[in-house]
């Protein structure tokens, strides 16, 4: 098979191109390494709506692009207008490529149409309203165009349907006492759904800002959704945390 | 072949078209750069591309004004009507120059000097008539360089010399350049950016255009490629465009009379957009790129409105399009605007030369990828407005708001890689600042709040930071009411205590709720706001 190199080329691109079979949904965009494992192939796929949901959802949808920023692909943030672009990039997201439309009034549905193809992933937030037709058009669009959307928050909420979700069952912050100290790092135990793959939905613990300010994934060689076995790691990491009493949310 | 040309320029024409008073302590920036000063300004210590915040240091009573391209480029027009009795070759190259050809109007004229005088007549003149430049002023407030080629009546030009205009006898081109700095080459817009190939020539001891010259032209070829041999023709007073880009074709014409006649821009410029794509395409099949345009529009009385427009690289059909739109809202501005509805627009491809295309960067960095998605946020502004795609950009503070700010992708350009400043949070003390990690959410409307204590009274900070109790429970209409399960604060705030308008005084506080969510909340003249969200 003869390849023509395109010259939207990047370095984790390139095996993708010097594999055979390249339809859109069997491509994937990076994301990076601590996030890799939450998905089946490593990566978002191509043309997927993966949904975010729970505490701390922006920050972690906005974790989800760094790997996408990095690469000199478009990301384009629809309809939440009070993102930090300073806190999104202290995460490591590159902004050089970001673009944001905060207010999509009535033509949300417009405007996502009109980025699928040319930018990689759509950040959709709370200030968005999308018609359940018009969702239907989208999600052909998207697997035409190959154009990923991640939700902040319910998907269904967009009238999208979800392919990947991501809910984030708990989150709870340390390093804040009574007066003292300051948020400083926060522990998240995050559910990745597959849609249509039966009992395929596994946990990973982040910390999401870490004590960096960054992602990273917390080892758990030995811990399954095991609430006694979570608590045993908490314990370990040494921590102050404040959620020891709450019913874990489902 | 070379041609003689005559370049004019007019120093601080951004603060002249900005309506500024010379005399006045006065700067024009664009997107927070000094790009303009008045001579008072610089005598003051602020120089062009040093930030607004530097140049309000430097002098606190400095006044102010941004840079409107577009007025600037459509006054510039009016400008240079007036020198259209002399010749109708006049090119624009940005706004406050242009430059065209004088073989014709010199022979007519009798000779440069006379012409050149001629012209700088007139300009004062228009100065002082249209812009109110006082009229001693007006006569020294512009430089005329005729010479051989276009790179050298530039450097005739703003070289400087006593008189302001300067011109370079016929065959005296290489002599003229040969002791300018080699910094100069810049100048010109092929060479604008090669900051790399004048640091190595000077580290290699070359210091003036003479010394580039005196370099043999096949080693420039093989050191530094096609921007060394361009180099040295520019230095050399030949122009590079001229002699090595031989003009492809000859003339490419496209042509729409409007029915019924438009009395809007946007109509003209509808059929413009169209003509261009059109221009555009064909070009692109035969590998051609145009680099200077001449834009008529007639109107139903037949006035005619006819300039020629050079673009520093090439014109892509958006370009085209900007500049129909220029050309008519200078027409409709100026002192003999179109009596009827506009019935035709013309274009004509001038200058037609080999499209040498962009080398793509192998690795990243690619450059067809942002067309399209620029294509794709041009057709979302369309839907929603110009401003609405924004990119981010980061200016210093204490309030989030200071440092987030969202400009609009129209006005901010696109630049591939460009670099966003970031505020360093690891070096730089900056007293008042939140600490990292930063609230993710932040409010655009602040919330009104009801924070508590232990004993149901609503917690207040006095004038030395102290709480008059434990924060306990936090009320808000979108939020309910929630245990706060720890909190931090207060972190005082104390902006501009001095000026009694622009004060504020306000202490700020992490809450972290009992269900897990962390907030930022201010407390600022005795209420308290919900300002941002760690979600």
């Amino acid at each position: 098979m003869q390849i023509t190199p395109t010259p939207s080329i990047s370095k984790n691109d390139l095996h993708q191109i010097s594999t055979p079979s390249v339809l859109a949904h069997n491509r994937i965009f990076p994301v990076i390494e601590e996030l890799a494992g939450l998905f089946r192939d490593g990566g978002i796929h191509q043309g997927s709506t993966v949904e975010v949901r729970g505490e701390a959802e922006t920050t972690f949808a906005a974790a989800l692009t760094i790997a996408v920023s990095q690469s000199s692909k478009w990301t384009a943030v629809v309809g939440l207008p009070g993102l930090s672009s300073q806190a999104v990039s202290h995460l490591g997201v590159d902004l050089s490529r970001w673009v944001f439309v905060d207010h999509p009034q009535d033509h949300a549905a417009e405007v996502v149409q009109a980025l699928m193809g040319s930018v990689a992933l759509i950040l959709i937030g709370s200030n968005t309203k999308i018609r359940s037709d018009h969702g239907r058009k989208i999600a052909a669009r998207m697997r035409s165009k190959g154009t990923s959307i991640i939700t902040v928050g319910d998907a269904r909420g967009y009238n999208l349907r979800p392919s990947f979700s991501l809910k984030i069952l708990r989150a709870s912050w340390s390093g804040i006492g009574h007066g003292n100290g300051r948020l400083t790092s926060r522990r998240l135990e995050v559910e990745a759904v597959h849609r249509g793959v039966t009992s395929n939905s596994h946990r990973r613990l982040f910390y999401l800002p870490d004590e960096q300010g960054q992602l990273s994934a917390i080892k758990q060689s030995f811990l399954q959704v095991d609430p006694v076995a979570s608590r045993d790691v908490r314990k370990q990491g040494g921590l102050q945390h404040f959620d020891e009493d709450v019913p874990q949310a489902s | 072949m070379n041609s003689r040309a005559l370049f004019l320029s007019i120093p601080r024409w951004q603060i002249i078209s900005s309506g500024v008073d010379l005399n006045q302590v006065a700067v024009v920036v664009d997107k927070n750069l000094v790009i303009d000063a008045t001579p008072r300004a610089i005598q003051c210590g602020i120089q062009l591309g040093i930030q607004r915040r530097e140049a309000q240091r430097l002098c606190p009573s400095v006044e102010i004004t941004e840079h409107d391209e577009e007025s600037s480029v459509a006054s510039f027009n009016a400008l240079v009507v007036v020198l259209e009795s002399i010749t109708p070759r006049i090119e624009i190259t940005v706004s406050g120059q242009c430059s065209f050809p004088t073989r014709g109007p010199s022979r007519y004229f009798g000779g440069d000097e006379l012409l050149a005088g001629l012209v700088g007549e007139r300009i004062a003149e228009a100065l002082s008539a249209t812009f109110g430049v006082d009229k001693n002023v007006a006569t020294s407030q512009f430089r005329i360089g005729v010479a051989d080629s276009y790179f050298a009546a530039l450097i005739a030009a703003s070289s400087n010399v006593e008189s302001n205009i300067h011109i370079v006898e016929t065959g005296g081109n290489a002599d003229f350049l040969a002791p300018f700095s080699l910094h100069l080459l810049r100048l010109d817009s092929a060479l604008a950016k090669s900051v790399e190939l004048i640091s190595v020539l000077q580290r290699l001891g070359i210091e003036t255009l003479g010394d580039l010259v005196a370099l043999p032209s096949e080693e420039l070829l093989a050191r530094f490629g096609k921007p060394g041999v361009l180099a040295q023709q520019l230095a050399q007073g030949v122009d590079f465009e001229k002699s090595s880009i031989e003009t492809v074709s000859g003339v490419l014409m496209e042509e729409h009379e409007i029915d019924p006649p438009a009395n809007r821009i946007d109509t003209v410029l509808f059929s413009a957009k169209s003509l261009a794509d059109q221009i555009c395409q064909d070009l692109y099949c035969t590998g051609t790129a145009c680099r200077q345009i001449l834009i008529e529009v007639e109107s139903e009385h037949g006035e005619l409105s006819s300039r020629f427009w050079r673009h520093e690289y090439r014109f892509t059909s958006a370009d085209i399009t900007d500049r129909v739109r220029w050309q008519l809202e200078g027409w409709y501005r100026s002192s003999a605007p179109p009596t009827g509805p506009l019935s035709l627009v013309r274009l004509v491809a001038e200058e037609v030369i080999r499209d040498d295309g962009y080398q793509l960067e192998f690795w990243g960095k690619q450059t067809s990828n942002d067309e399209q998605a620029i294509r794709s946020f041009t057709r979302v502004q369309e839907i929603l407005g110009i401003d609405s795609v924004t990119v981010a950009q980061h200016g210093k503070g204490r309030r989030s708001g200071d440092i987030e700010q969202r400009v609009p992708l129209s006005s901010a350009g696109f630049i591939p890689d460009r670099q966003i400043a970031l505020p360093e949070y690891t070096n730089a003390p900056w007293p008042g600042r939140l600490p990292a990690p930063l609230p993710v959410l932040v409010l655009g409307h602040a919330e009104l709040l009801q924070v508590i204590d232990l004993e149901g009274c609503e917690v207040r900070v006095n004038g030395r930071g102290l709480l008059s109790g434990e924060p306990a429970r936090l009320r808000s209409d979108s939020l309910g009411s929630h245990l706060i399960k720890a909190w931090s604060g207060p972190w005082l705030v104390d902006e501009r205590w001095w000026d009694p308008i622009g004060k504020d005084r306000r202490a700020r506080f992490q809450f972290l709720l009992e269900n897990g969510a962390g907030y930022l909340c201010v407390l600022r003249g005795g209420s308290w706001w919900l300002e941002a969200s760690y979600d």
